[in-house]
């Protein structure tokens, strides 16, 4: 289903921009509440305020960028996706790399933007509690999520490899700054392995989408889990008694990017700073409870500390967690996956 | 005289090539009836078969490569993969024939009309969705799920048993799916045994249960076998129960596809698994049809 | 299977009743079948001698009565412990066993030895004229054969009684009439109680030393097939039994009346009001010359039919009622006989003037 909307400006508007015909742009997104929230925080006010007149779609992920790509009818300007996808779809050269001449990152949350990639809201995979089981002041790090003298119980970890090794490494030790660099071979990768295999006993569900997780913790089914935080404030929201810390969290995010031979590039990049930008940022989170990409956001005083408190990329929050990687989910997500694979298995 | 039978001969000589032809013609268009049939098959079966074993040889670059299938060798985990599908097919299949067996013959023993009313219990789950079903397990075996409350309530056990997110709720769910798959070929198989047969099995001398095993048993085998092996099959390429029921702790190879997919973002790789469980399966109907008349199989009665 | 005559056992049935509802499919039936004897329950369908028969079994539970094989009582035996011999209607061979399977598994169940079984089995079907036929598949074999397996597989383990369920019902005629007279010869062989149900009267008489025919769940008469024939009990039998015409009699004072005939009888009348005189075709004739001692009905020639061996003449008495006379047809008899509408004479011989008791008994 492909729904088009057509975003047209104030007519005076056009009236005055000689250009106006030319200058029109086409997103594509994920439907639902998701784009809805974006429409309204980012593409709906930026387009009023540049003239720029974007047309919105919903597609189904890079495999349609790659078929456009691929078959050299390329109609979308600017996609959203998540920053892994984006990683292999510019190792895959389906991706025009950014101009970060035009688009100004320079407020931005460090790591929250690639080559051919700019964030446009921030999530985090956090650890969560009971706290019928635990109380309030549950663990306050991955040492005490692995930690089963100390928490007794059950757990719950991810089915995937995306976001599961990071833990199991700060778990062992490793300082936060140093997690990639172990990562970076397969010895380090079995490390990981070897500490999730010690606490798979543990273990009784490797859940696989974030409806699942948050499922385990509201029904009590597990006592700890990962998983992203979105999720447990539905869950803590839908009566669960759940808590999340974003104590050594993994800073994630979704981004803007263009797609190789892209129609309307430079346009593109011109409506990519625009929403980029704090005074737009900072109404993301009155639609869904995702945090911006540019600190900024939260010094315009429209996200209050309390809203700003749950979010994932709150000053205060962001400090304390670890940005994804994307480099190394480039260069080692294949391999890491079979052999996270190798270990489910076993 | 003799030139009207020259005439005749002849005319019975044209007859019969005539004959002939018609019985050809007749042939071809009963073929023809049967042409839009044929279509479908090649255009939804062996079509996309045949593009599957294509795909499968396509590497990560987009050329010929064994790379999908040197990967399933030289990872542990394919084997492991391949090996839990095999086992909770089995599993399922044993659990459905334990279960399913006894209760096609105790449905098979009713009257006509009681039998029916039964027939019609058991294919009520077919009226809801699989995925419901699935999750309305899950609620009910889940740690603080109706039968442990209960379990724990009735005093019968102190912690909650693991029940779900393991192969216990991997097979609970499986076997409640596939058994109506096995009952029916079973009840079917049992109700075409003639009566007379355990009649005449008791008045030769064998006692009821003798009478069972030596006489009802082997007549009630091709059904049997219809069914485990169908229940057999549909396992080797379930997805949504283990996928939900088995906490990610049981991995079968339709959900291995799945990831492959996710991973890899070519079809190659998810294709080569495609192929193996294909070929395993064939296998497995080639073994059966050494054993069992595959025939006997759609039949379902024994006569 | 030895030459020996086995000792066969007396079953005695006493007021054995079975209800379906509200229906008697056995009415309290007694019958006492000899030692040794080949006797048949003949009756239409529906009349209970299935049933009876499924008593005798032990297939089906009457309500009440009393069934004794020898001295001992069997009625809540199972029917796997009466140790009696049966041959199915449908022959219930099992498919998934040979010929040799199936003859060798009564014996199997009694634990034989495989060297003994596999020669009785073989004496069996030799027996049954099928020698050779084990390794046979049950698929293979004709209606007939099959018919002889069935009948070698419920003597095999030498049975003192043994029951068939209208055995011959699903074979054509002819190898039908051959059958009857190899049961009746394999039965004056091996000697055991037989008990044979059949709706066919002529097979009945062909084979059985004594008939009971059965009516509504009830034993019309049981005797000899003679007798059933010459003088039956009632009008069932004698209407189930041969071709007969009836005709009303009136007593005046100690003569008994028929179609106003005063009639001659040196047969026994039986002790009642009601009386029937039966008339059979061939036992009516024509009236040639002096009719002696015969009664005489005056009639009206209404049909005459050729039958080849025979001719069929129907004559209509005064009162309306429809005889029919049969006789042997020899060359040049069918032109000697009276035509259509032609008043002729019929004669009955004392010794054929069958007086029944009327009604339904």
């Amino acid at each position: 289903m492909k729904k088009t909307l057509s975003l047209t400006v104030a007519a005076g508007l056009m009236a005055t921009t000689a250009l106006a015909e030319d200058r029109s742009l086409t997103i594509a997104s994920w439907g639902g509440s998701y784009q809805e929230a974006q429409s309204k925080a980012l593409f709906e006010p930026a387009a009023a305020n540049t003239g720029i007149n974007v047309m919105q779609e919903t597609y189904g992920g890079i495999a349609d960028v790659r078929l456009q790509v691929n078959t050299g009818q390329v109609t979308l300007d600017i996609v959203v996706s998540g920053s892994g996808s984006a990683a292999r779809a510019a190792a895959e050269g389906l991706l025009e790399p950014l101009d970060y001449d035009v688009i100004d990152v320079s407020d931005f949350i460090p790591g929250l933007y690639t080559e051919h990639c700019v964030g446009g809201d921030v999530f985090s995979t956090v650890y969560a509690w009971n706290t019928d089981t635990y109380g309030e002041d549950g663990p306050q790090s991955w040492a005490d999520f692995w930690d089963v003298e100390k928490f007794p119980g059950t757990r719950s970890y991810r089915g995937a490899v995306a976001g599961a090794l990071e833990p199991a490494l700060m778990a062992d030790g490793v300082p936060m700054e140093e997690v990639y660099d172990v990562l970076s071979s397969e010895e380090g990768i079995e490390r990981a392995l070897d500490k999730i295999r010690e606490l798979r006993p543990h273990i009784s569900v490797f859940w696989s989408s974030g409806a699942q997780h948050a499922q385990l913790m509201r029904d009590g089914e597990v006592d700890m889990s990962t998983g992203w935080n979105g999720r447990f404030d539905n869950a803590r929201a839908d009566g669960g008694a759940v808590m999340h810390s974003f104590n050594q969290a993994l800073l994630d995010y979704d981004c803007f990017a263009v797609p190789k031979g892209a129609p309307n590039k430079e346009l593109a990049m011109e409506f990519l700073n625009e929403i980029s930008k704090p005074e737009y940022q900072d109404d993301l989170p009155k639609y869904i409870t995702y945090g911006p990409t540019n600190a900024l956001a939260y010094e315009t005083g429209t996200i209050t500390p309390e809203v700003a408190a749950i979010l994932p990329s709150s000053p205060e929050n962001a400090a304390l967690q670890l940005p994804i990687d994307l480099d190394w989910y480039g260069e080692w997500e294949t391999i890491a996956a079979e052999m996270y694979q190798d270990m489910l298995t076993e | 005289m003799a030139v009207t039978s020259i005439d005749t001969g002849m005319a019975e000589r044209s007859n019969a090539r005539g004959l002939r032809s018609d019985e050809r013609l007749e042939r071809w268009r009963l073929f023809g009836l049967s042409s839009p049939a044929l279509l479908i098959v090649l255009v939804i079966l062996l079509i996309p078969t045949g593009w599957l074993f294509f795909v499968s040889f396509i590497g990560a670059d987009g050329s010929y490569s064994l790379e999908n299938y040197e990967r399933m060798i030289t990872r542990r985990s394919y084997a492991r993969i391949f090996q839990t599908t095999f086992q909770v097919s089995l599993l399922t299949t044993g659990l459905c024939i334990l279960i399913g067996y006894p209760l096609a013959y105790f449905m098979s023993q009713l009257p006509t009309r009681w039998a029916n009313l039964c027939l019609i219990t058991v294919l009520l789950p077919f009226w809801t969705s699989l995925l419901v079903r699935t999750y309305a397990w899950l609620v009910l075996l889940q740690r603080q799920g109706l039968v442990n409350e209960w379990g724990m309530t009735l005093g019968l056990w102190q912690e909650p048993l693991r029940l779900v997110h393991n192969m216990n709720g991997t097979l609970i769910g499986m076997v409640h799916i596939m058994l109506p798959f096995l009952i029916l070929p079973v009840y079917g198989g049992m109700r075409a045994i003639d009566r007379d047969y355990l009649k005449a099995a008791a008045n030769l001398g064998a006692s009821p249960a003798r009478a069972f095993w030596t006489v009802f048993f082997p007549l009630s085998t091709p059904g049997l076998f219809a069914g485990a092996l169908m229940v057999f099959i549909l396992c080797l390429g379930f997805f949504v129960t283990p996928a939900i029921l088995g906490g990610g702790r049981v991995i079968l190879v339709s959900m291995q596809i799945v990831s492959n997919i996710e991973l890899f973002v070519n079809w190659g790789a998810a294709s080569a698994l495609g192929v193996v469980l294909l070929v395993l399966t064939m296998m497995v109907l080639w073994i059966a049809s050494r054993f069992v008349r595959l025939e006997q199989m759609t039949g379902g009665g024994a006569r | 299977m030895s030459d020996v005559k086995q000792d066969a056992l007396p079953i005695t049935v006493r007021g054995v009743t079975k209800t379906y509802g509200k229906v008697f499919a056995l009415d309290d039936v007694s019958l006492d079948v000899r030692s040794g004897e080949f006797l048949t329950l003949l009756g239409p369908s529906g009349s209970g001698k299935t049933t009876l028969l499924m008593v005798l079994a032990g297939f089906t539970r009457p309500d009440r009565g009393s069934l004794k094989f020898g001295e001992t009582e069997m009625i809540r035996k199972p029917p796997h412990l009466r140790d009696l011999g049966m041959v199915f209607q449908n022959y219930a061979l099992f498919p998934h066993m040979t010929v040799a399977g199936n003859v060798g598994y009564p014996l199997k169940l009694r634990g034989v030895s495989k060297t003994e079984m596999a020669s009785r089995v073989e004496r069996a079907l030799e027996t049954v004229q099928l020698g050779g036929y084990g390794d046979r598949g049950i698929e293979q074999l004709s209606g007939g054969q099959k018919q002889r397996v069935a009948l070698a597989r419920s003597i095999v383990f030498e049975p003192r009684i043994l029951l068939m369920d209208e055995p011959l019902s699903a074979l054509d005629k002819k190898l039908r009439d051959r059958m009857q007279i190899e049961l009746r010869h394999l039965h004056e062989k091996l000697g055991m109680t037989t008990v044979y149900v059949t709706h066919d009267q002529r097979e009945a008489l062909t084979m059985s030393d004594r008939i009971a025919v059965v009516n509504h769940g009830r034993i019309m008469q049981l005797a000899t097939p003679q007798e059933l024939y010459e003088q039956p009990a009632n009008k069932f039998v004698a209407d189930f039994i041969g071709d007969s015409t009836f005709l009303e009699v009136t007593r005046q004072g100690d003569t008994y009346v028929a179609a106003g005939v005063p009639l001659r009888t040196n047969r026994k009348i039986p002790d009642t009001r009601d009386l029937l005189l039966m008339l059979r075709p061939e036992r009516v004739s024509l009236l040639e010359g002096d009719p002696g001692e015969a009664n005489v009905f005056d009639a009206t020639v209404s049909e005459l039919v050729y039958q080849g061996e025979s001719f069929l003449l129907y004559a209509r008495l005064q009162d309306g009622t429809e005889l029919s006379v049969r006789g042997a047809m020899r060359a040049g008899t069918f032109q000697t006989l009276p035509s259509l509408g032609d008043p002729v004479k019929l004669t009955l011989d004392p010794a054929d003037t069958v007086l029944i008791e009327g009604g339904e008994g």
